[in-house]
């Protein structure tokens, strides 16, 4: 054989492992079929810019009498008293009711919804109860479609949170705090912790150093990683012969990483790093909600320089008891959301819902103002879900899931409508949006049933 | 009887308490299970359990009258229950007597010998996932190995816990992103310690604290400037004529408000402005601000003025400008250079001339450092040469020194996975026993992480390297303990058992709280309903009412945390260091304290701002951490106390028996408020409607009156006598039968009749910091000698940290299934 052709045999290897690593193994490829649901009506073959998907999740549900629009489905609708704050995006946006997440009811494993809700969000299956021997989740669906697509861009994925400290201890009810803290998981045991400095976030996109330097800065350092790359993955193969277990587990992450980081150093190589014409942000703000504005601000910078289609952002923790002093809530948001039906404990849950999406609607309507390739605008070609794994968060529910999926996707979506769709896990739903990135069609996605339909 | 290997059962932190047995059973080995369960164990069930878990009853799907094979009954998970609820007093249920102490012995030593199949002469020690450096070790051990103190908590994420810390093998896992930040940090560090020349101009530092004039503060230490003041200091320097570059280093460190200030900075040298610059809020960011300049004479002056860009009138928006440091390097003329600072430390001699030579000192140079990166020899003579491949790779490229190509190859060392995680291996010459010594290397690891947080140093390598750490084990832990790298201990290991970590970032309303507990929160209402009904001057008077009410409280500043964190860490240290009996972390008459803190707490005759041991006035409720400000603050909600957070919180780390979780659907007591009808209850009378719900009672009997104890102390940690203009009622008593009038009081139930309580729950902590795994059910007789070897020798922290580092699970590691390291 020659040395070339060994070269691709092994480059073939390589790709294959990592998408075992990355939980892949059993994906069969399905011919692809137009799914006959208003919410993805379309085609998506022939477009000019490339669509993208981001998962926003919010914590301990929301207040469901004054989420859910009334009156019927359709794209007549009013907009509840807590979706409000998205009247200028309505027609940008589904509200869509009966999704589930089947996976973080209580079972025979207990207490523990706050964790559940958490770590099934994405990953559609039941997590483990460990307080850290053996955390074990699934692989996200984000994850899943970064493996299918993220070559065509310089990072796979990106993910962020508005969580800046973590609590010290134990989490909820023998749960691991992983399940909580992170909502993209690269394989069962991978949890991707996520970036919470908005500058750190932008220096990874773009470069640091001013802004006519950032660029220059960015090939240094990646020629300067380059050979060191190499070096420790050589490193940590010679360790893995020797490993076993969950020490291999460890030393495959370390080199699935190194793979990774080198895979965007060679398509840095022929792709163009975006300069935005911004300084990056200066750290992290004392005040939550500029905060959350910035990290905002970076998702719309890393879908509008196509630095890469695919990210989560952690509004904050399930479970969060984050008090808002500024709308003038001093006690927690978890401990408020056990409301017990006491109406004035449900006004303040409801101005903490809301709040959360006015952060979020302001999201949108810069993704609605930015203009794509093909002059379409940045929202038009986005999928942007919004929502939680936690319905009511007084009652610990998990079905009728709180949920605004934002953007026409490229046009596999119809937006502007209110959707009842029949009861269903959310799963199906990220399987007809995965169907929308154009990657390979998946079978099923952790408890998925079917495509998603209305 | 090792051979059916079982599968490890995590068993969660409680351990409790009980009789300790000092030898195996030899007779009951003898026999298969199901006899000597039948013929043992059962009629003692008989008598005390079959009520619930027997006869025809199942309660909590335990009958025990239906275990009928050895596999039903070797079931750990189900005795190790058995063994917790009997020791701690919870079983048999509702206040019946405990099992009689022969019978409880006999059970133990049946759960432990026969069903956990612990061979107490040789105790499994368990399976320790290999463990990534956390960023609190990774600062440390940079700091140690190079010198340079990366601050890692802004930098890298925070590290996912399990079992409540931080430093848990399986629970630390690696991302893309995170190995970007590991090899950026590498080069970060190398490229600030390692020098890339020999010679180099020289460099004279000015402090900012030098610069003297109109409106020069200090802070911590530093020259501070305020973004609302106009400011004008000065600084002089001497250097001889030449050319000179001049490095400015300031720093902008803003308290954020709505509307942040700006200010302009003029930055002058010998009169002639060379920098003019703007800044907004920022985050502790650092500019440095450069320029050159051709002295000819030796006298020069520096200044800087600050001007304030508003907005105007706001004092409260304060934004501090430091003056870090004035570096002037030169003179620049390569004549003139000096021999650059630090360069023997990395490059002892000069760079040879020939590449052979070059390439041999690099091997020598990488080798030695990657050696001692890697706490462990480089037994692989192939993998100093690569490293130095790597750096000849780099300084044989135009424009690159030598010096450069080896801090490339440092660089990689640090991102190296045998660096970035703890490798070990097990002592040599294992043979085929299941279990084996770990090597001393291992060892050194272990002792210097457990106790420093750091690598190990110089001389635990050289004991290590001659295989005599094991033999001086305890003068080693003396030595460790006496030096000021042990402060970690105390700073990691309470920052999470105690959770002192977490109260400097908690969420804290303590105006909510004064006036919550002056009982005036009708008042805050009316508040709301004047504003919302625009009636300004309502809103007015009830707003000045309120801050009158409030202005005597004092605020929760920054600082203040900091002090609570840094009181229950220095209590913690000196308790380690006088090996003082560990019952004084929970009862005693001293704690520590500087002026701010003591004030706060209401403790008089303390001056100065240095912590300090303070014998406590008689009847202070103050000594032990249970009553330190950290722990008081964060088993609090932000607007009120929690006595169910407090009582979970004794519960869980102080008597390791946590109540199960709650179930689904359970709200929260500000709910049960809507029983009393727009009156407004005492927290006590609220948890009261609260245990009503029988699904609730039967753990809230537990945690209520443990939290209720400390309900003297507000959510912010100070003492009050009411709440709500009700008297605070601390009466209470514990499931297990003792009662109490006050928190002193449960304190000293806490040290005398659970005593063993503590002592177990204290031991599996340690051992779970230590060790970096949750405890196993096959670790409980470790523990037990632990606790036994405590009781013997009056508590002293001495027998607990020693009874840790000789332990099994710290000493050895299974060989079967076990890697093993050779570099």
């Amino acid at each position: 054989m020659s040395k070339l052709l060994t070269r691709e045999v092994e480059r073939q290897l390589q790709l294959s492992r990592r998408q075992v690593l990355r939980g892949l193994g059993a994906a069969i490829a399905l011919p692809t079929l137009i799914s006959a649901s208003p919410a993805f009506a379309r085609s998506v073959a022939g477009k000019a810019a490339p669509t993208r998907m981001a998962f926003v999740y919010v914590p301990n549900g929301a207040i469901p009498a004054a989420w859910w629009p009334a009156g019927n489905a359709g794209a007549d609708y009013a907009l509840s008293p807590t979706l409000a704050p998205l009247a200028n995006v309505q027609k940008n946006i589904q509200v869509i009711s009966g999704l589930g997440d089947v996976s973080a009811e209580p079972g025979a494993d207990g207490a523990g919804d706050h964790a559940r809700a958490g770590g099934t969000f994405l990953t559609g299956v039941r997590i483990k109860k460990t307080a850290g021997s053996d955390i074990h989740a699934g692989v996200s669906i984000d994850q899943v479609v970064a493996s299918q697509i993220g070559h065509l861009t310089r990072f796979a994925s990106l993910e962020l949170t508005c969580d800046v400290v973590r609590k010290s201890g134990e989490c909820d009810s023998g749960y691991a705090c992983a399940y909580e803290y992170n909502l993209a998981w690269q394989s069962a045991n991978q949890p991707l912790a996520p970036e919470h400095n908005p500058q750190f976030a932008f220096e990874r996109l773009f470069g640091d150093g001013p802004r006519n330097e950032r660029v220059a800065n960015l090939k240094r350092r990646e020629n300067d990683q380059h050979s060191i790359l190499d070096y420790v993955m050589e490193d940590a193969k010679s360790l893995n012969a020797r490993l076993d277990g969950r020490d291999r587990q460890k030393m495959d992450q370390y080199l699935t990483s190194v793979r990774e980081i080198e895979q965007r150093i060679a398509i840095s190589k022929t792709m163009k790093v975006a300069n935005p014409d911004l300084d990056a942000p200066a750290g992290v703000p004392a005040s939550y909600e500029e905060h959350v504005a910035l990290m905002f601000d970076m998702l719309h910078l890393a879908f509008q320089t196509d630095s890469t289609r695919v990210a989560t952002l952690l509004l904050a923790r399930e479970g969060s008891n984050r008090p808002f002093n500024d709308i003038g809530i001093s006690s927690g948001h978890h401990d408020l959301s056990h409301h017990k039906n006491t109406p004035e404990i449900i006004a303040k849950v409801q101005l903490i819902d809301k709040w959360y999406v006015q952060r979020f609607a302001a999201f949108l309507e810069k993704m609605e103002k930015t203009p794509d390739v093909d002059g379409q605008s940045l929202l038009h070609h986005s999928m942007i879900l919004y929502g939680s794994g936690n319905a009511d968060g007084n009652r610990h529910t998990h079905v009728n899931l709180p949920v605004v999926l934002a953007g026409a996707g490229g046009g596999a979506l119809q937006p502007g409508q209110y959707i009842k769709a029949k009861e269903q896990p959310i799963t199906n739903l990220y399987l007809s949006m995965a169907d929308a990135m154009g990657g390979e069609r998946l079978a099923s996605h952790g408890d998925s049933t079917a495509r998603f339909q209305s | 009887m090792f051979s059916n290997f079982r599968a490890s059962h995590a068993i969660g932190l409680a351990i409790a308490l009980g009789v300790t047995a000092t030898a195996a059973p030899t007779a009951i080995a003898e026999n298969s299970a199901v006899s000597v369960y039948q013929s043992a164990i059962v009629p003692i069930l008989e008598d005390h359990c079959f009520e619930c878990h027997g006869d025809g009853y199942d309660k909590g799907k335990v009958a025990f009258d239906r275990l009928e094979t050895d596999a039903q009954i070797l079931k750990p998970d189900l005795w190790l229950k058995v063994l917790l609820n009997t020791r701690a007093g919870l079983m048999p249920a509702e206040r019946k007597p405990r099992l009689p102490p022969a019978d409880q012995q006999k059970l133990e030593r049946w759960i432990k010998y026969q069903v956990f199949g612990i061979d107490p002469e040789n105790p499994d020690p368990g399976r320790v996932t290999v463990r990534r450096l956390n960023r609190v070790e990774y600062r440390n051990t940079v700091k140690d190995l190079i010198g340079v103190d990366y601050n890692t908590d802004h930098e890298f994420p925070p590290d996912d816990s399990g079992f409540g810390f931080d430093n848990i093998g399986d629970a630390l896992t690696m991302s893309p992103m995170l190995m970007e930040k590991y090899v950026a940090a590498a080069q970060s560090i190398v490229s600030e310690a390692v020098p890339s020349e020999a010679r180099k101009p020289a460099a004279q530092i000015v402090q900012g604290v030098a610069f003297n004039g109109d409106n020069a503060k200090v802070k911590w230490g530093k020259r501070q400037l305020v973004f609302n003041e106009p400011a004008n200091v000065s600084a002089r320097v001497n250097a001889v004529p030449g050319s000179y570059k001049v490095k400015l280093e300031i720093e902008v460190n803003g308290s954020y408000v709505p509307d942040p200030g700006r200010a302009r900075v003029i930055f002058k040298v010998d009169g002639k402005e060379v920098h003019r610059e703007e800044y907004g809020y920022f985050d502790e960011k650092v500019f440095t601000l450069e320029s050159t300049h051709k002295w000819a004479s030796n006298d020069h002056t520096f200044n800087i003025q600050l001007q304030p860009l508003g907005p105007a009138g706001k004092p409260e928006t304060i934004i501090d400008l430091f003056v870090n440091k004035v570096t002037v390097e030169g003179p620049l003329e390569k004549s003139q250079w000096v021999a650059a600072p630090q360069y023997d430390k990395f490059f002892p001699r000069p760079v040879p001339a020939s590449a052979k030579a070059r390439r041999a000192y690099a091997t020598e140079l990488l080798t030695a450092f990657a050696q001692k990166a890697y706490r462990r020899p480089l037994n692989d003579a192939d993998a100093g040469a690569r490293l130095a491949a790597l750096a000849e790779a780099t300084y044989t490229q135009p424009g690159k020194t030598f010096e450069q190509g080896v801090a490339h190859a440092m660089a990689a060392v640090l991102a190296s996975p045998r660096f970035l995680f703890r490798l070990e291996a097990p002592a040599p010459h294992p043979g085929n026993a299941p279990f084996s010594d770990i090597d001393e290397y291992s060892l050194a690891t272990r002792l210097s992480y457990f106790l420093w947080s750091t690598t190990p140093d110089d001389e635990l390598m050289r004991l290590a390297s001659r295989g005599q750490l094991r033999a001086n084990l305890a003068a080693q832990v003396k030595r460790m303990l006496a030096d000021p790298r042990a402060g970690q201990l105390a700073r990691n290991f309470t920052g999470q058992w105690l959770q002192a970590r977490d109260v400097e970032g908690i969420a804290s309303n303590p105006r909510e709280i004064a006036i919550r507990d002056a009982g005036e929160e009708a008042k805050l209402k009316q508040l709301f309903a004047a504003f919302r009904a625009q009636d300004e001057k309502t809103a007015h008077q009830l707003a000045q009412e309120i801050d009158d009410l409030v202005k005597s409280k004092p605020d929760l500043e920054k600082e203040t945390r900091a002090d609570m964190r840094r009181e229950t860490e220095a209590y913690f240290d000196y308790v380690v260091h006088e090996d003082r009996p560990i019952t004084e972390l929970i009862d005693s008459n001293y704690t520590f304290l500087n002026e701010e803190l003591a004030k706060y707490y209401g403790v008089p005759d303390v001056v100065g701002k240095e912590m300090r041991k303070v014998t406590l006035p008689a009847g202070s409720p103050r000594g032990g951490v249970l009553t330190q400000g950290s722990a008081l603050l964060v088993t609090s909600n932000p607007d009120r106390t929690s006595p169910v957070k407090r009582g979970l919180f004794v519960l869980a780390n102080f008597l390791g028996t946590p109540p199960p979780p709650p179930p689904a659907n359970v709200p929260a007591l500000e709910a049960s408020e809507s029983e009393f009808h727009g009156q407004a209850p005492a927290l006590r009378d609220v948890l009261r409607v609260h245990r009503e719900n029988p699904l609730c009672s039967s753990c809230h009997n537990r945690m209520d009156p443990i939290g209720l104890a400390f309900e003297n102390f507000n959510g912010i940690g100070q003492w009050r006598d009411s709440e709500r203009k009700q008297p605070i009622d601390a009466q209470g008593s514990l499931i297990t039968g003792e009662t109490f009038n006050s928190v002193s009081e449960l304190k000293r139930i806490l040290v005398t009749t659970h005593r063993e309580d503590f002592y177990r729950t204290l031991t599996a902590k340690l051992m779970t910091y230590a060790i970096g795994r949750g405890p196993e059910y096959y670790d409980v007789e470790t523990i037990d000698r632990i606790v036994r070897r405590l009781d013997d020798h009056d508590g002293h922290f001495s027998e607990l940290l020693m009874g840790v580092v000789e332990s099994a699970p710290f000493q050895k590691m299974r060989t079967q299934a076990s890697m093993t390291v050779s570099n």
